[in-house]
């Protein structure tokens, strides 16, 4: 239905970003926390009008701006991501002498530009949606200005970044001459027809997966993601590491699903997309082992978990990768928010030592992260073990065996860097430098809300299924 | 009148420059303009297309990648000029405290 309403959720955020950066100028610098209520009630406005319009299919500018239910899905998860992260960070920003209005504006625009890219139909505005999102990434890694690895991982963000934006102009200008527009039902018509099938397409095409392969980082583009997510601030970190991630998927999935029966047919993608995944769920497991720093760990895990969601694509089942984002924006948020907890004037905890006996000095951080913890590595009754489980069995059905023996034993694998957190935490005595002042209720509701999130989507996933039914049959093929 | 294939080899020729500058220069700035060499090089791509199939589209896109390419400077050059302040040098080997 061709309606403004469509525009709504956008402008919702836009203007939450704009107020603030205005108010940023005029408050008071103990009342900068009412920048983060602000953003939290426009946060919530967004996830209402969100869930209103659900099933209605508002479309405007000629349909290439279309929130069908598969982009309504994920705008609420990712608002409720977005939200959770301004209630963790609304202490951590003053420990760490930043600045509460670039962080929640830039965060915002960041949301917006992932808005963009998931109801969006057409190449340009994809495009347009990644640098919205990008640019204002790059700055937020950067934004503990007086800390060195922040910058570091704002300037390597920036640099493979840009690097990767420019695979996409490229491949979308191939696309183009090859099928003479940027739109994606174009595009995928002109594949259809197999007669037309040139080098230019296949090129194009080519290169427009792989950089979204270096946003969603797959190995071997993998290279900038441990140093980023180390230095950046850790709730941005919490935000990289699920937000981009779901969003590359999100439009994998537009691009890739229709070609499915022709191209997946030829075999060269799949073989090519088979590998990959392969590599990631080894390179990603195996390297995490020998990690010291707790948010590389975290790091090289969201490397994996891409290659167990990528396991989804190739089983063609996009029910259950859905299943898998939104579970893993539950458990990653919440033990990146154990991690931002660990935290003092000026002071980030993260290395391993630093979490000896941390489960006894502090027993409902330690005790959540651990359940956390629990959940990435796949254990019952919790969310994680239900979508690998969901994922793999997809797999299976499709007859992708031996990717799925691979997936497999890298999660077994997985479970010793993971559970090792856990050990330090109740097994190792304490060496008493721990002395962390986070313990403010903001932080301690987003643990119980993702704690909540992870058990409710391993115990009874059942309205949430439903709901991504209704998501994923909205695609148009 | 130029074939547009020249055009489109010429465009895969500065892209490959830019991705080989990229790899080879040990200059932050020098591997920005790199980039900068390969999104014009995306540029010029789409122009040729726009010319051979006669569609005012493609020259239009060419105008908002231009932007962005500008936005992306803006951020950038800020971001170099901070490890500039902070380390007083901006060669890439220079930037490495986290490894592993």
């Amino acid at each position: 239905m061709n309606s403004l309403y469509a525009l709504a959720p956008l402008s919702i955020i836009v203007l939450a970003s704009i107020i603030i950066l205005l108010l940023e100028v005029f408050l008071k610098k103990e009342n900068k926390n009412y920048l983060g209520y602000i953003s939290v009630f426009f946060l919530t406005a967004c996830f209402i009008f969100c869930f209103m319009s659900w099933g209605k299919d508002y479309s405007y500018f000629n349909g290439s701006l279309l929130l069908d239910n598969f982009a309504l899905f994920f705008f609420m998860i990712l608002t409720i991501g977005t939200l959770l992260i301004i209630l963790m960070s609304l202490n951590y920003i003053s420990l760490m002498d930043a600045n509460h209005g670039e962080f929640f504006a830039l965060l915002l625009l960041a949301l917006s530009g992932m808005f963009i890219m998931i109801s969006s139909t057409d190449f340009l505005v994809i495009f347009l949606g990644l640098e919205v999102l990008s640019i204002s990434s790059y700055a937020l890694a950067g934004l503990k200005k007086k800390d060195e690895q922040s910058s570091e991982a704002s300037v390597k963000y920036f640099l493979l970044g840009s690097f990767a934006s420019a695979f996409l102009v490229f491949g979308l200008a191939f696309l183009f001459g090859a099928f003479k527009t940027t739109d994606i039902l174009g595009i995928i018509d002109g594949f259809n027809k197999p007669t037309e099938l040139g080098l230019l397409a296949i090129f194009g095409l080519g290169m427009v997966i792989i950089s979204f392969a270096f946003k969603i980082a797959f190995v071997p583009f993998h290279m900038w993601t441990p140093d980023v997510y180390q230095g950046s601030p850790t709730p941005v970190t919490a935000f990289f590491s699920v937000g981009p991630k779901a969003v590359g998927f999100v439009v994998l999935i537009r691009i890739l699903y229709p070609y499915w029966h022709s191209l997946f047919d030829s075999n060269v993608l799949f073989t090519i997309l088979w590998i990959v995944s392969a590599l990631t769920m080894i390179f990603g497991n195996l390297i995490a082992l020998r990690q010291t720093n707790v948010k590389r760990i975290l790091a090289y895990s969201s490397i994996a978990h891409a290659g167990y969601i990528l396991v989804g694509i190739l089983a063609m089942d996009n029910a259950s990768c859905v299943f898998y984002l939104t579970v893993y924006l539950f458990m990653n948020i919440g033990a990146f928010t154990a991690i931002t907890a660990m935290t003092k004037k000026g002071k980030e905890y993260v290395e391993l030592e630093d979490y000896a006996g941390a489960g006894f000095n502090h027993p409902w951080i330690g005790a959540a992260f651990a359940v956390f913890l629990f959940s990435l590595a796949g254990f019952p009754p919790l969310g994680g073990f239900l979508a690998k489980f969901y994922v793999f069995a997809a797999a299976v059905k499709e007859g992708l065996i031996s990717l799925v023996v691979i997936g497999i034993l890298a999660s077994l694998v997985s479970v010793y860097y993971y559970l090792r957190i856990v050990v330090f935490m109740y097994m190792h005595r304490s060496a008493g430098k721990l002395d962390i002042q986070q313990e403010n209720p903001a932080l301690l509701i987003v643990l119980f809300l993702c704690l909540y999130g992870v058990l409710q989507l391993g115990i009874f996933p059942g309205n949430i299924l439903v709901f991504i039914r209704d998501a994923v049959g909205s695609l148009p093929f | 009148m130029i074939p547009t294939s020249y055009f489109i080899v010429l465009s895969a020729l500065l892209f490959v420059l830019g991705i080989v500058a990229f790899f080879v220069k040990k200059d932050l700035i020098t591997q920005f303009l790199s980039i900068e060499v390969m999104l014009n090089a995306g540029n010029l791509a789409f122009i040729a297309f726009a010319k051979a199939h006669g569609l005012i589209e493609g020259q239009i896109i060419v105008f908002f990648i231009i932007t962005v390419a500008a936005a992306e400077a803006a951020v950038g050059l800020a971001i170099i000029l901070l490890i500039y302040k902070q380390k007083k040098t901006i060669k890439s080997e220079d930037v490495n405290l986290m490894k592993g």
